[in-house]
């Protein structure tokens, strides 16, 4: 079997554990708890015709302590997660793609922007959606609690970390 | 301090009571490789399968899957291994073997999870407050707002001003014809008329009152007066509603027109309420004018008091004309009227 280290990544409470927790548990929850350095989940995927272990770190957000690099040692790709409430998560993914990029080079990444279920509160215009895609990553709309876009997003990383 | 002038009695103390609470577990690995020599330590603290020599790292710990060999030291600090226990990984690289130490910080993780999650709370707040000021007063006044640039007395603070009361005609009405549905989507179509056009000219959302809206010019920071401010908002407002009730007629929905009324003068201004719920005010003499006058205003019609007209430097297109305010008496205002 394949296994793949995937690092969930971006600013506090973007949404990376709920995601995680939709995509391997198909759960969701409203309490919002701050992660607190690594949890590690796994599901195992097929992709390309292959079984594929995704071993999901779920890291904490960037604010208030900076990423230690050695959490991303290893890692097959990135999801970068952005709150579609806030604006400046898009700043704060710029800036930690930035260093992993520094650190191990260009991974495969997909950009998340989590939470498309506030329509009303939606805070992220097409410009700055252009600006992800102009990276080259793929960038979907997220919701964590109606599950929408969440498990085929992990997937087409999956495709992603088979055939780069 | 130096370690070796602690008096060794004082230290194996610090040195037994450390190591019992964190409990350390190791590998001894073999160099250039993931085999595991030796384990020792607590090992059942973090592993619910015993690890054993000759086992390869990954298989004993699968989270460490791409991280050796060892190439130099390393640390993984708050790994959740198991359920709520947080471990700190020290991976030492050296000569004759590799090493990894784990260490149970769980307790210390605890307390530092109560600061974090208030930190994240409190930006989430924040962020939270960010977007409801927007909406009353735009992006770059709650930017402006936010990094404490925008300052008024919350006590108390008098200056002259410029207020506008916009409200919409025949709602109540239609309000009484038509499903809830319906009354909510056409009152935000035009609210968003009123709200685009105070907010596009500094002005300052004070209250919005059913169908109806004040708004204050002059507490923003604007490079134009606040009365020009004012009147270009009352202009736009009916340009606004007069495109609206174009397409609304075209769509084949019912139309409405709204009436403005300005008047400028000295206000005081601060911040009413108790902690748990606080708004801003502006309390004066003409702000009790400018309401009136927009009761009296008809459907695209902004009135203005004499002291706007004055500070507007009397523009030609506004005609004089004599009211009779409720509880003011006979007032001299000046009205536009536009083609809505």
């Amino acid at each position: 079997m394949i296994q793949k280290k995937i690092c969930i990544l971006g600013a506090a409470g973007v949404g990376k554990t709920s995601l995680t927790a939709r995509f391997v548990f198909s759960k969701f929850s409203d309490k919002y708890l701050s992660t607190m350095g690594v949890k590690i989940d796994r599901k195992q995927v097929e992709a390309s015709g292959q079984v594929v272990n995704m071993m999901l770190w779920d890291i904490h957000g960037e604010e208030y302590k900076k990423i230690p690099t050695s959490y991303l040692r290893g890692a097959s790709g990135i999801v970068t997660v952005i709150d579609g409430t806030r604006p400046n998560t898009v700043n704060v993914a710029h800036k930690i793609l930035q260093r992993v990029n520094e650190e191990l080079g260009t991974l495969p990444n997909i950009f998340l922007i989590n939470k498309s279920d506030l329509e009303d509160d939606w805070n992220i215009s097409d410009a700055m959606i252009q600006t992800l895609r102009d990276s080259g990553a793929p960038v979907y709309l997220t919701s964590a609690k109606s599950g929408d876009n969440v498990e085929s997003s992990f997937l087409q990383l999956a495709e992603m970390l088979l055939n780069p | 301090m130096n370690v070796q002038q602690v008096p060794d009695i004082i230290f194996s103390t610090i040195a037994k009571n450390s190591f019992q609470a964190l409990a350390p577990a190791w590998f001894e690995i073999k160099t250039n490789s993931e085999e595991i020599l030796n384990v020792g330590g607590e090992w059942q603290h973090y592993f619910l399968e015993q690890p054993v020599a000759g086992q390869d790292v990954s298989q004993a710990c699968e989270m460490l899957i791409g991280m050796l060999p060892m190439t130099e030291n390393f640390e993984l600090p708050q790994m959740q291994l198991l359920e709520h226990c947080y471990t700190d990984i020290f991976a030492i690289h050296d000569t004759n073997s590799d090493w990894l130490l784990f260490c149970d910080v769980t307790e210390k993780t605890n307390q530092l999870q109560t600061y974090q999650q208030t930190s994240n709370d409190l930006i989430l707040i924040k962020d939270r407050l960010s977007r409801t000021l927007n909406r009353y007063v735009g992006q770059e006044v709650s930017e402006r707002v936010n990094k404490g640039e925008l300052k008024f007395d919350a006590a108390g603070e008098r200056r002259e001003i410029s207020t506008l009361f916009v409200d919409i005609r025949g709602f109540t009405p239609f309000n009484e014809c038509n499903d809830a549905q319906v009354v909510m989507q056409t009152l935000n179509a035009y609210m968003n008329c009123m709200l685009d056009s105070i907010m596009g000219n500094a002005g300052m959302v004070d209250k919005i009152i059913g169908d109806g809206v004040m708004a204050v010019f002059g507490v923003l920071p604007s490079q134009n007066h606040y009365t020009h401010d004012a009147f270009s908002a009352a202009q736009q407002i009916q340009t606004a509603v007069a495109q609206l009730n174009e397409q609304r007629l075209q769509a084949g929905l019912d139309i409405l027109g709204v009436g403005v009324g300005i008047a400028t003068g000295e206000a005081v201004l601060g911040i009413l309420g108790t902690h748990e719920r606080r708004a801003f005010t502006a309390i004066g003499r003409h702000v009790n004018l400018a309401a009136r006058l927009e009761s009296n205003a008809r459907k695209g019609e902004i009135l203005m008091d004499e002291a706007t007209y004055i500070a507007l430097e009397k523009p030609h297109a506004l005609i004089a004309v004599t009211l009779a305010l409720k509880d003011i008496g006979e007032t001299q205002a000046y009205a536009l009227l536009s083609n809505s």
